[in-house]
């Protein structure tokens, strides 16, 4: 096999985008569905970009269109207007260069923890090369001692795991992220949001995070933004400048958590 | 619930029942309740049954026939529930997941299916003659059915979150159909399997009352003809007893060939 980085394929590679392209551009998109014959529109005019290797948090009420913006983002969902570009080429379906992490369990209820890591990177690797990936991103997640448990028998936090660690395994250039802990009880919640820190400072991807909490938005993102509802567009970015790691007790979390709570909650 | 699990856990309450019907039967012949040309006692049951089984050919008229008759039966079963499968699935799990299909045979079907079996018995020996042609015939019609219509609705009811996880792992529509269509829809594939194959066995016997010269069915008729009400007990005792082996065989078979059958049924 060819390696990856190898100088002939450069030549037969499709023109890469400019380096500068960001990770994900989202360009005047909007969305709207036909309710009883009337056109609602849930997202409009929604526009903005997140670089390469950031940690952007969607931040919003509940029902306010961050999750049909999630859809549309992954390609599961046309837009109505304006586009979504990853790495400068335009979305049109879904794909793996954009995993998704699921709030619902979302796992193949017949395979085990391994076998459900390992089934995207089927058609990539066979046999022992398969094998030892799957078997480092078990590790990863902690699931070690749990590799051949079947979701069923997982607790809603490992089950988020599972979801995580076979999105990760297939390297997608954009990690989407819907809500995924908003299910998990407080202490689990805490320990995924560290997992997933931990994960991101070690892998570096871009990540898109949705929720609706606002602790959660400041314990994870290097920038919030905030959306408006009907339709939802992006109100406001937030630069979170906290140093990491980031604790919920301290005073300038308290502090950041009051003042973007004052502004955001009338 | 697997039966090999079910008979360890339940010990022999399965047998409870069996046990107390051939309890009646012993009392009701041996105080002579019931007349013996209505229903022969167990033990002309049983000496009937062994001689069917074991006896040499040509000893009396039905010795030795039994594994002549159930090959000749098993066959049958077998190619009509094969043909009922390979037909069924496919169109099931095409009209559970597109609508278009759905719309344009799904009326038809439904209207066939409002048919009986046997008003299909006369078509089918004008079509086919008397034989294995037209016992196949009843037998796969009968058993497309349920499994058509099981797989359907499995593959209608498919979490579509489970579709979009596949997708966005770069799992494309060919290989979904095997890696996420076919293990989800699993359950109702398995129950409509077992339906069709029960049905299977009960159309055999109407296919084999038109006058095949072997067969379970055919003893049965046979043996109404000649009076043996004994004989046609014990094809009925081995029809049930058949049934019932192939369907647990079904069972282990899918599940060892299924890990969506081992783990989700």
């Amino acid at each position: 096999m060819i390696p990856k980085n190898d100088a002939r394929l450069k030549l037969i590679a499709p023109p890469a985008a400019p380096a500068a392209a960001p990770a994900l551009e989202v360009v005047r998109l909007g969305k709207y569905f036909t309710l009883a014959g009337r056109d609602a529109w849930v997202l409009q005019e929604l526009e903005f970009t997140i670089q390469p290797g950031e940690l952007v948090c969607l931040l919003g009420p509940s029902g306010c269109g961050k999750s049909t913006l999630l859809k549309i983002i992954a390609g599961f969902l046309p837009p109505s207007s304006g586009r979504v570009c990853v790495h400068g080429r335009p979305v049109t379906r879904p794909g793996a260069d954009r995993g998704v992490v699921f709030q619902e369990d979302a796992l193949f209820p017949w395979l085990t923890v391994a076998e459900n890591i390992g089934l995207g990177l089927k058609t990539r690797l066979s046999g022992r090369n398969l094998r030892r990936e799957v078997d480092r991103f078990v590790e990863m997640v902690g699931l070690g001692p749990y590799r051949r448990y079947l979701p069923r028998q997982l607790s809603g936090g490992m089950k988020q795991r599972v979801a995580l660690a076979r999105v990760l395994i297939l390297k997608p250039q954009v990690l989407l992220m819907d809500e995924p802990f908003g299910a998990l009880d407080a202490q689990t919640r805490e320990g995924m949001q560290q997992l997933l820190l931990g994960l991101w400072q070690d892998l570096g991807h871009t990540i898109l995070f949705v929720t609706h909490d606002i602790a959660e938005a400041i314990m994870l993102a290097d920038r919030i933004l905030v959306l408006d509802r009907h339709p939802a567009r992006v109100a406001r970015t937030v630069a979170v400048r906290l140093p990491r790691p980031r604790k919920t007790e301290s005073d300038v979390f308290h502090h950041f958590y009051k003042q973007l709570r004052s502004e955001l909650v009338p | 619930m697997p039966f090999m699990n079910g008979s360890r856990r339940w010990g022999l309450l399965p047998w409870v029942l069996p046990a107390l019907l051939v309890l009646a039967w012993c009392a009701a012949s041996a105080w002579h309740l019931v007349p013996a040309y209505l229903l022969p006692s167990p033990r002309r049951i049983v000496a009937s049954a062994y001689g069917y089984i074991f006896g040499a050919p040509g000893e009396a008229p039905y010795a030795g026939r039994f594994l002549g008759d159930l090959r000749a039966s098993l066959w049958r079963v077998l190619l009509g529930f094969g043909l009922a499968v390979l037909l069924g699935l496919p169109m099931g799990l095409l009209s559970g997941r597109t609508a278009v299909f759905q719309k344009i045979v799904g009326n038809t079907i439904h209207a066939a299916r409002a048919v009986p079996g046997i008003a299909w018995l006369p078509l089918a020996l004008v079509w086919f003659g008397i034989g294995l042609p037209a016992t196949v015939f009843l037998v796969s019609l009968a058993a497309f059915f349920p499994i058509y219509l099981n797989t359907a609705g499995g593959a209608r009811q498919i979490d579509p979150l489970l579709y979009q996880s596949g997708a966005m792992m770069g799992i494309g529509r060919l290989r979904g159909v095997f890696a996420i269509l076919i293990p989800a829809a699993m359950p109702q594939i398995v129950t409509g399997l077992r339906l069709g194959l029960g049905i299977a066995w009960a159309y055999l016997v109407l296919g084999e009352l038109t006058g095949v010269p072997d067969g379970l069915g055919a003893i049965i008729m046979d043996a109404r003809m000649l009076g043996r009400i004994d004989m046609i007990m014990v094809g009925i005792i081995v029809i049930a007893v058949m049934g019932r082996l192939s369907d647990d065989l079904l069972q282990v078979l899918l599940k060892l060939a299924f890990k969506s059958a081992r783990r989700m049924a």
